[in-house]
């Protein structure tokens, strides 16, 4: 492989490996947001920011 | 300051600029290394020079002026929002990325053309710098604290890191160095890029463009999920502590449980 070639790769690759990453990341936060929100709130239950 | 983070939807916007950017960066590397003829002087070498100086365009200008203008935005009274502080730690993190891919790039280039992998010029010693002090920016933001006051020392700090981008771009006027002045342009505007080489590099200047505001919005809506999480664990530790212990409602900065009339 010559310094060109590796040039390419090494950018694309990089590039591509990162985007990929995130794109992981978005979907592993997406599940993490779903499983952390109560699935219903129980009567009497505190309501953050709600005036008493 | 008290922010329930709202997760806004997928934008459409950014799936088309995303498609856009693969068929734009497709073409440049047709181009860059089966279009183009081989320079004079450099042959075949002259082709990193259709990545690079696009690469290092987004490092420094692209990611290093979201980084500092959203930062700014947040930092000013009268446009706090996190949507300026996200907006910038994303971009710190992309521009890392590209600044490491600059100084690769760069020596990989500079390797066959200079005789040596590196050296401590002054462009490459100030890009190095960029990319340390945007790895510094990143673990500072990962140290838990309040959101409102992760967000101010974050903006301070990209603040700092973005002295170093006027010095990165003015470095090769400044200082006398191995890196040669304007790749496209000189001082005068007066071109040194013609014919199919200039399209080349054109091109390659919109395709990493485009490609660096997917990232940039795929990041920041990383970034929002991260802190809608954080929020919801947040409520779900608080209602647990609340159900636990009564006498906590209503305390200060606790707002109370409706109908409880828990008022201290």
């Amino acid at each position: 492989m010559n310094y060109v070639d590796a040039g390419y790769a090494a950018a694309l690759g990089t590039v591509l490996v990162y985007a990929v990453s995130l794109v992981l990341r978005r979907r592993r936060w997406e599940r993490a947001l779903k499983m952390s929100e109560p699935a219903a709130e129980p009567e009497g239950t505190p309501v953050r920011g709600e005036p008493s | 300051m008290t922010e329930h983070v709202i997760v806004p939807r997928r934008p459409r916007w950014l799936d088309v600029v995303g498609v856009l950017g693969v068929v734009a960066m497709g073409f440049t590397v047709w181009l860059g290394l089966w279009i183009t003829p081989p320079d004079v002087v450099q042959g075949n070498l002259a082709r990193l020079l259709y990545i690079h100086p696009a690469i290092a365009t987004v490092a420094l200008y692209w990611a290093g002026g979201v980084a500092a203008g959203g930062s700014l935005l947040y930092l000013w009274p009268r446009t706090r929002s996190f949507f300026w502080d996200r907006l910038a730690a994303s971009a710190v993190e992309v521009g890392a990325v590209f600044s490491a891919l600059t100084l690769v790039t760069g020596s990989l280039w500079g390797r066959p053309v200079w005789g040596v992998w590196w050296t401590w010029d002054a462009r490459l010693t100030s890009t190095a710098l960029l990319l340390l002090l945007e790895i510094g920016y990143l673990a500072l933001r990962r140290v838990p604290a309040d959101l409102d006051v992760r967000a101010k020392r974050c903006a301070v700090t990209a603040l700092l890191v973005a002295v170093d981008v006027p010095i990165v771009h003015f470095s090769v006027d400044w200082w006398n160095t191995l890196h040669q002045g304007g790749t496209i342009l000189d001082p005068g505007f007066a071109l040194h890029v013609h014919g199919i080489m200039l399209w080349t590099m054109g091109l390659s200047f919109v395709a990493f463009t485009l490609v660096f505001v997917w990232l940039l919005g795929v990041r920041y809506q990383v970034e929002v999920l991260q802190d809608a999480v954080g929020d919801q664990d947040l409520e779900v530790s608080l209602s647990e502590r609340w159900s636990e212990d009564p006498e906590l409602v209503g305390v200060a900065g606790s707002p109370a449980p409706q109908g409880s009339g828990g008022t201290p």
